[in-house]
């Protein structure tokens, strides 16, 4: 009997209308699936544990993986969770254990809903791991030194009322920055800082950030134009991270497109993932954040050339790490207080800013509220 | 409403908002300030000594013009000692450089410095004009980059100089940056970042004083002091990749004025990091590629482009990727010591016309091999020059077969 008639059928099992077209593969639903699923599977291999997993007495590794319930994180959470089963299903046990961190995003922005519901929903579709909703102002519950650290670089002007809630500490802190720019930008450390505080909490060794290529490349950039050049070894790369927790990304491979697709041929995320808010058009460009700019710009020319902006985040994934470089950690975000070693001439903190003591590095005295030029 | 005072002086009127910093200025303290930023960068990075020959790469432009007289002024106010002369390469296009070229000649006069001129028709038989009537527009920049970068080299020889300065600024630096970020060279960022370049073998060095300069700051500085400068742009566009990045810088400078500097501070930082460079990004590099690249960065403002570089990268970039998929991997045995091994470039002379090179062939004479295979013959005599190129290329070819076989 003839096989059924389709207008483009999946090249890989050949069973099915093809869904998803990328990198020229036409593919079904679980096809595709599959096919990204490799992708990341392949950075995961580390943590598969040895051959004879089943008898080996090497202990379960604890991965965090902070989930925005966006689709990077939420496709991430469902791969996991799918080849966790797999390998529970062949050796009886798990190489390594997840711990989920929701960060609630009504307390990242006013004018985001509550995430309650997905939450609810997310819980309900992976039972097998370990959930936990935090407000960003825990951050102070986290990172111990946040008061101190925040005093001293926006000055006691917004911080030194010891009265406050941390709610209210932190909304102080936040208000202060003076442009779309430097707001965008310390959220980013804040958030980067409460999930390793949150990590080591909970004794994760690393971090599993689901950033796309998409995302990837707009940190690359972004990050060169806010200074942050030097931190961009272990912003977007995989390796140690200043703070002693690994930092992987494991969907690097996969662009945002990719795995937008991936859940509209994926019914159990529908419920979960939360759309993201559409780039709106007429915005003035000085009103954007530098992160938002680049976002746009890696978005926009990721229509036409999806390999280029790729090829953006796997060049910053060569260069050296700036570990074993010494010298003074930026003490809100990490980074090196100095020039990396062996750029002796160029610009400094020092030199810019004629700070005596300086505790911050350069792209944070950037961001800093009223700071005056040099 | 009172006029705002200058933040500096305090006593005279404020006309400039410093582009860098919003600084509100009166003319004479802007000027000072900008002068002596450029003063600070000469002392800190060391790039002169006394008594030393300085050819000042001049197109006429802003920034080459913007350049000559800050470092005559300075020469005289810090007593430098420099021995200074202007340098220009005519390229060959007709309706910008035959204008430029007058107001180079006009500066010589205006202040009193010696002028040497270089053309690419003299030096490679082909102007820029018949470059792009050949080539079309797309892709001509590459010529006139590596036609340029050997073109200062030898009249730098011919006036026995051995230290050219160039009037490439702070954006042009970030606009590097971005753009071999966009392409994934991170060897060319890392050259692009460093304030002097100089190869081993070659006498000539080349350093930009203006690196930290803003492009804004320096057309306000040519137009407060009054200088004469041409401002017409070239007539050809620039590539897709530096298109890209100039928009994209353009936009940053907008939401915060200080990227600029701060994507050159990032580049320093990342050029220490590039794997295979053992050499400080911030000063020098001496690297023995750089003779023979640094295409590119001509100065020209236009933002079009036709994108065909970019979507060329696209295809390739894509192309290997399905070859991946197609892969099977296969794991060698472990030899030995596991640290990869960088490919680094060595240095060797061209063998056509004995330029520095990191190929067997300079970059120039692949250029313009292809571009002599593919010119009509027309009864026009092309000149000497070029037979005896073709008949050396035709000795270089058996030389070839010997050393393969």
């Amino acid at each position: 009997m003839p096989a059924k008639e389709m207008d483009l059928p999946c090249m890989e099992c050949n069973n099915a209308e093809a869904a998803v077209t990328t990198r020229s593969r036409s593919l079904c639903g679980p096809c595709y699936q599959r096919f990204l699923n490799y992708k990341v599977v392949r950075r995961m291999e580390k943590y598969k544990g040895p051959k004879d997993l089943a008898k080996s007495s090497v202990p379960t590794a604890r991965l965090l993986l902070p989930l925005s319930l966006g689709a990077s994180s939420s496709v991430l959470l469902h791969m996991l969770d799918k080849a966790l089963a797999r390998q529970l299903a062949k050796t009886s046990r798990t190489s390594y254990v997840l711990e989920i961190l929701v960060v609630e995003p009504s307390t990242i922005s006013p004018d985001q809903a509550s995430c309650d519901i997905q939450f609810d929903k997310a819980r309900e579709a992976f039972p097998k791991h370990t959930f936990n909703r935090v407000p960003l102002h825990s951050i102070f519950e986290y990172v111990p030194d946040m008061t101190e650290i925040m005093r001293d670089y926006v000055g006691p002007q917004y911080i030194d009322d010891d009265s406050k809630s941390n709610e209210e500490r932190l909304a102080a802190f936040r208000d202060a920055a003076s442009s779309a720019t430097s707001k965008a930008d310390l959220d980013t450390v804040l958030f980067t800082r409460l999930a390793v505080g949150y990590a080591k909490h909970t004794a994760c060794e690393s971090i599993l950030w689901a950033d796309s290529d998409t995302s990837l490349a707009a940190k690359v950039l972004a990050g060169a134009a806010k200074g942050r050049g030097a931190s961009l070894t272990w912003q977007v790369s995989d390796g140690m991270s200043p703070w002693g927790v690994m930092f992987d990304f494991p969907c690097r491979d996969l662009s945002k497109p990719e795995l937008l697709s991936y859940v509209s041929v994926c019914p159990e995320l529908s419920e979960i993932v939360i759309p993201d808010r559409p780039l709106s058009d007429n915005i003035l460009t000085k009103n954007l954040s530098i992160d938002e700019l680049m976002l746009r710009y890696v978005t926009t020319q990721g229509e036409k050339y999806p390999g280029v902006m790729a090829n953006v985040s796997r060049t910053a994934h060569k260069l050296h790490s700036t570990s074993g470089h010494g010298g003074p950690l930026c003490s809100l975000c990490g980074g090196l207080v100095e020039n990396v070693n062996g750029n002796e001439d160029g610009i400094t903190v020092t030199g810019q800013f004629a700070t005596e003591n300086p505790r911050f590095c350069y792209g944070c005295m950037r961001s800093r509220p009223d700071t005056v030029l040099n | 409403m009172a006029p705002t005072l200058c933040f500096n002086c305090k006593t005279e009127r404020a006309v400039i908002i410093r582009p860098k910093n919003r600084h509100k200025l009166c003319r004479e303290c802007f000027i000072k300030v900008f002068e002596t930023e450029v003063h600070e960068t000469i002392t800190n990075a060391k790039l002169f000594y006394p008594g030393e020959r300085i050819a000042i790469g001049a197109s006429g432009g802003k920034d080459s013009t913007v350049l000559a007289a800050v470092l005559k002024t300075l020469n005289e106010r810090y007593n430098y000692g420099l021995e200074l002369s202007l340098l220009s390469i005519d390229e060959g296009i007709r309706g910008y450089r035959d204008d430029s070229l007058e107001t180079v000649k006009r500066n010589a006069v205006q202040y009193d410095m010696p002028l040497k001129i270089v053309g690419y028709g003299e030096l490679y038989g082909w102007t820029m004009d018949q470059v792009v009537e050949q080539v079309g527009k797309k892709g001509n920049c590459t010529y006139c980059g590596v036609f340029r970068r050997q073109a200062l080299d030898r009249g730098a020889a011919m006036l026995e100089i051995q230290h050219v300065v160039t009037g490439h600024n702070a954006d042009d630096v970030a606009e590097t940056v971005m753009m071999n970020l966009l392409r994934g060279d991170l060897p060319r960022l890392s050259r692009g970042t460093s304030i002097v370049t100089e190869s081993k073998a070659s006498d000539t060095k080349r350093s930009k004083p203006l690196k930290y300069a803003y492009e804004k700051e320096i057309v306000l500085y040519a137009h407060h002091r009054r200088l004469d400068y041409f401002s017409t742009e070239c007539i050809y566009s620039p590539e897709a990749f530096r298109g890209s990045a100039r928009t994209l810088i353009k936009d940053l400078e907008k939401i915060r004025p200080s990227s600029i500097l701060d994507i050159v501070k990032s580049g320093e930082d990342m050029a220490v990091l590039v794997p295979g460079n053992t050499v400080p990004g911030g000063k020098s590099c001496k690297s023995s590629a750089a003779a023979d690249d640094e295409a590119g960065g001509c100065g020209s403002q236009n933002g079009r482009s036709s994108g065909g570089e970019m979507a060329a990268m696209e295809q390739q970039l894509a192309a290997n990727d399905t070859a991946e998929s197609r892969e099977t991997e296969i794991k060698m045995p472990k030899k030995g010591s596991d640290t990869k091994k960088i490919k680094t470039q060595t240095l060797q002379y061209c063998e056509q016309c004995g330029y520095i090179s990191s190929q067997r062939i300079c970059k120039a004479c692949t250029l313009l091999d292809g571009l002599n295979r593919n010119r009509p013959k027309t009864a026009i005599e092309i000149g000497l020059e070029d037979e005896e190129g073709s008949s050396t290329l035709a000795r270089q070819m058996e030389h070839i077969q010997l050393t393969n076989s």
